[in-house]
């Protein structure tokens, strides 16, 4: 039998820090074969982009070290430690045997050179060829990977196409060598489901075509289950699991692999609660308790919701496209296009579809962070479009946004307790710092944080604290009507559902009415009684949350739902 | 790219209208210029005659009028006056003839000479001295920012940022008898460089005379502040853009460092960089008055302080409209230049 395509060899990592060095990675080993796919699942911080940016040495040293094991890379009956092998010899390898595709195709890509040229040069720095006949090879990639006009793309910057084109051309770049193994590190997490399906297909049968090794690296087990010929399961920097995808799918044997499976809100309904990884991992119960919220929420009742808090009427959000000479509009891009719907008192209203949609310029209207172009947004009596400084001032109070990333919504520069405390201090809401630093504590216990992190600052704490901070500081004013625009987009599957159960709690506590803006229509399913689906700034459907996601009528949500990647175990 | 830049061009004229007005208010509109022409002597009839020849007796619109005529590029002049004030342009018609024409400064107060003319005899020698500086400043400045990027933390980039902050902090005037001392007195037997000179020197023998080396001292020293800011700029564009994502892209293809870090990424650190070098040469152009006054170099810097001097108001307002023509054509160049470099960038 011939040596696997890769070896990774007990390869451990660390990190020099101040503080000493932090290991990423312990006693890794995993083998890949030519024409197999492995997939690579685990959550943020599992190691597993340290795992493939090891294999051509792209990380930087320091701080990276490697502190033992062996990347053993056979090509042509010769065998290379990857780990010993001269920079010369990493770079005749990088590109050209093994090649990798990244998560961001919207920041892999350098800006100020076009598509064809990055591709050329691709093929350029392993083969010596005349730049006409590099040119030619480039556009035939173009081809191979489906671009639609090649010649067209070939001369466009990067930021002239889609994401999903960019992604093309990314891989179209890591085949112009015929590499004998493609990493894949989240190729498709970026990108709408309808593209994912299709990148997907691409990476499938390029690498059939080829005979290719693939790894690929993903946090998403539907894409993984569906792709996957071996499954890796890592963990805080440890292989918790690895065997053949139906057997890891189907008869999981880590705790861990159990939770992730089980945490997906797609599963769920409404009225259940979702599992954690807490509850499969008993080691990981020594975090301080919560407090006790064991009590089951009780189903939804479906309750007749008669009172429009909300009601959007023909909104339009337009933007110049083209401005003649002195500067007035020759056409729009109509991002919210006459749109109109009512959020009921009390209910939870999901607005679903992918980039470009206009579902978050949308919640930005409601939310006064942006002027609509015409209709009205009526707000509890108020024309939130007309309305005046002192009508918003009454109002801002009342509505309050979630943003998606909580990395950049929390002011660095401020302490936790300060910034939540901020919006108390702007609408006059305690008399005394010490009541407001009092609430804000009691605030901070509510979205299961301590008081004790009053004082800390937001690059202390997790992604998922950072946005149960964000989360408090969006409850302190008490709001009636909140928006979330992606709010649990950024997370892990696993505080994802912590997050939801969160978001549920209160809403059942504190009885406020949502608007749950996402691309992920089995989060929405989860989270809302209704669902609104919007396609280029319009709406395409609109109706109960479980009619929509079992039995869509509009042939766009149909698209939509069979592109989201089924667990075909 | 052609509609931006007649787009731009419209707006650098509304600058200059109001600088044009700004200056008209300044020195016109106050005051009596009279008294600055034949300082406390006269008797009334020349003071008279003075003014009838200022158009001093008119009331100040139209004034104004008669100012924006003789400054404005394109307008109508009797015969006369483009005798007496010896227009250079085309012109077209009879007794009144419509103009095509270069500015008219009008005269000194003080040596009567064609206010153009004044400028035009300094213009040479601060832009050689000022591409010069702007030159050694982009030559050194950005490689050695590039340096300090890739080596971040070693010997290379705390030398250079040590010495960079050293460049910033040091005052041309300072900089400058420095240098004219060591260089062009103390080891001047070296080096053959003399304290002081200009671009073109009158010799008794052989009459004027290009003498390129007096330029090295001063653009050196002018040079210096420019030189540290764009190290520091370059360096830190660059320490954020080899963080980038495309940069490990270009790792991943294969490609060598030093192309990663030339081609890829410099370029996309240009952008700061353009902003320095060109905000930098607009105002060294405007004159840099310490170092020509240092160094004895004719230019607009000397000539602009040696008028305010005298209070000879033609030669400094022809000197701020200049000033203000070098921004607004360097601003427009650094418009186009980010679209050059950065294909993201669209007209706003």
């Amino acid at each position: 039998m011939p040596p696997p395509l890769l070896t990774i060899q007990n390869l451990s990592v660390g990190f020099t820090g101040s503080n000493g060095t932090t290991n990423a990675l312990h006693d890794i080993t995993i083998e890949v074969n030519r024409g197999e796919l492995v997939a690579i699942v685990g959550e943020s911080g599992s190691g597993k982009s340290v795992t493939s940016l090891s294999i051509l040495q792209l990380l930087p040293t320091p701080p990276a070290v490697y502190s033992s094991g062996k990347i053993l890379f056979t090509d042509n009956d010769s065998t290379t430690d990857l780990l010993k092998a001269s920079p010369a010899e990493i770079r005749e390898v990088r590109g050209n045997k093994i090649a990798m595709i990244f998560q961001e195709p919207m920041t892999s890509l350098n800006p100020v050179y076009t598509c064809g040229n990055q591709v050329t040069e691709a093929i350029l720095a392993h083969k010596n060829l005349p730049a006409e006949e590099a040119r030619q090879q480039a556009l035939e990639l173009f081809k191979k990977v489906q671009l639609p006009y090649p010649e067209l793309i070939y001369n466009k910057y990067p930021h002239e196409i889609s994401g999903g084109q960019k992604q093309r051309v990314m891989i179209a770049m890591a085949m112009s060598c015929q590499p004998s193994l493609l990493i894949c590190d989240e190729p498709t997490t970026a990108l709408d489901v309808t593209v994912q399906q299709n990148i997907l297909e691409l990476i499938k049968q390029l690498q059939l075509e080829n005979n290719m090794g693939v790894i690929f690296i993903s946090h998403d087990l539907g894409v993984i289950a569906n792709i996957a010929d071996k499954v890796v399961v890592m963990y805080k920097g440890r292989i918790v699991e690895q065997g053949m995808a139906g057997q890891v799918f189907k008869h999981a044997a880590h705790p861990y692999t159990k939770a992730l499976l089980a945490c997906r809100p797609a599963l769920y309904d409404k009225h259940e609660r979702l599992p954690v990884v807490k509850d499969f991992l008993p080691e990981e119960n020594t975090a301080p308790a919560t407090p006790a919220k064991a009590a089951e929420i009780k189903p939804v009742v479906h309750h007749t919701f008669r009172q429009p808090l909300l009601s959007v009427h023909n909104l339009r959000v337009w933007y110049p496209a083209e401005k003649n000479f002195f500067g007035k509009p020759l056409s729009y891009i109509k991002a919210v296009d006459d749109i109109s719907f009512e959020v009921y008192s009390g209910e939870t209203i999901g607005l679903v579809g992918e980039s470009g949609c206009g579902k978050t310029t949308t919640g930005r209207a409601i939310a006064g962070l942006l002027q609509p172009t015409g209709g009205n947004i009526v707000f509890d009596g108020e024309d939130l479009v007309t309305a005046g400084k002192a009508v918003w001032k009454k109002i801002r109070k009342d509505i309050q946004i979630i943003f998606q990333d909580p990395y950049s919504s929390l002011n660095p520069r401020k302490t936790v307790g300060e910034a939540i405390a901020e919006p108390l201090k702007v609408h006059n809401l305690y008399a005394s710092a010490a009541q407001r630093r009092e609430y804000v504590m009691a605030l901070l216990q509510k979205v299961s944080l301590l008081p004790e992190h009053y004082k800390r600052y937001p690059h202390e704490f997790s992604g998922g604290q950072r946005q149960r901070l964000v989360i408090a500081r969006a409850l302190a004013l008490q709001p009636r009507f909140i928006i979330c625009d992606e709010s649990v987009s950024a997370l892990d599957v696993s505080v994802q559902a912590q997050v939801l159960n969160l978001l549920n709690d209160l809403k059942k506590e504190l009885g406020f009415t949502a608007i749950f803006i996402s691309h992920d229509l089995s989060v929405v399913k989860y989270i809302s009684n209704r669902i609104i689906v919007m396609n280029k700034g319009r709406i395409e459907e609109q109706g109960n949350a479980e009619d929509i996601y079992y039995r869509p009528a509009n042939a766009y949500t149909q698209k939509l739902i069979a592109a989201i990647p089924a667990m075909p175990y | 790219m052609v509609q931006f830049i007649i787009k731009r061009m419209l707006y650098g004229l509304l600058v200059l209208a109001g600088v044009i007005v700004l200056v008209f208010l300044l020195f016109i509109g106050f005051g009596d210029p009279v008294r600055l022409v034949i300082g406390q002597t006269g008797d009334k009839a020349t003071i008279e005659n003075i003014r009838k020849e200022l158009a001093l007796d008119k009331p100040k619109w139209q004034q104004f009028l008669l100012y924006l005529k003789d400054v404005s590029p394109v307008s109508f002049h009797s015969k006369e006056e483009i005798a007496s004030k010896q227009l250079k342009g085309i012109f077209i018609g009879g007794d009144t003839k419509f103009a095509i024409k270069l500015p008219y400064l009008r005269r000194s107060y003080q040596t009567k000479k064609n206010v153009s003319e004044v400028l035009m005899e300094a213009l040479p020698g601060t832009l050689v001295l000022t591409s010069a500086a702007m030159f050694i400043a982009v030559l050194i400045g950005i490689p050695l920012g590039v340096l300090a990027a890739v080596k971040q933390h070693s010997i290379w980039d705390t030398s250079s940022i040590f010495a960079s902050v050293l460049g910033i902090s040091a005052p041309s005037f300072f900089v400058g008898i420095i240098m004219a001392y060591l260089f062009g007195f103390v080891v001047s037997g070296y080096t053959g460089l003399h304290m002081t000179g200009s671009l073109y020197e009158v010799d008794p023998f052989n009459g004027r005379q290009l003498q390129l080396q007096n330029l090295i001292l001063p653009a050196l020293t002018l040079g210096i502040r420019p030189l540290a800011i764009i190290t520091q700029l370059t360096r830190s564009a660059m320490l954020d853009v080899l963080d980038q994502d495309y940069i490990r892209t270009a790792y991943a293809k294969g490609l060598t460092a030093k192309r990663i870090i030339w081609k890829h990424a410099l370029r996309n650190a240009l952008n700061p960089v353009i902003t320095a070098v060109t905000g930098w040469f607009a105002e060294l152009l405007a004159g840099a008055f310490f170092v020509e006054y240092i160094f004895g170099w004719k230019g607009i810097g000397k000539v602009t302080v040696d008028a305010l001097e005298k209070l000879d108001f033609p030669v400094v307002m022809g000197s701020v409209l200049l000033t203000a023509l070098f921004f607004v054509f360097v601003n427009l160049l650094a418009d186009v230049l980010y679209r050059v470099v950065d294909p993201r960038v669209k007209p706003a």
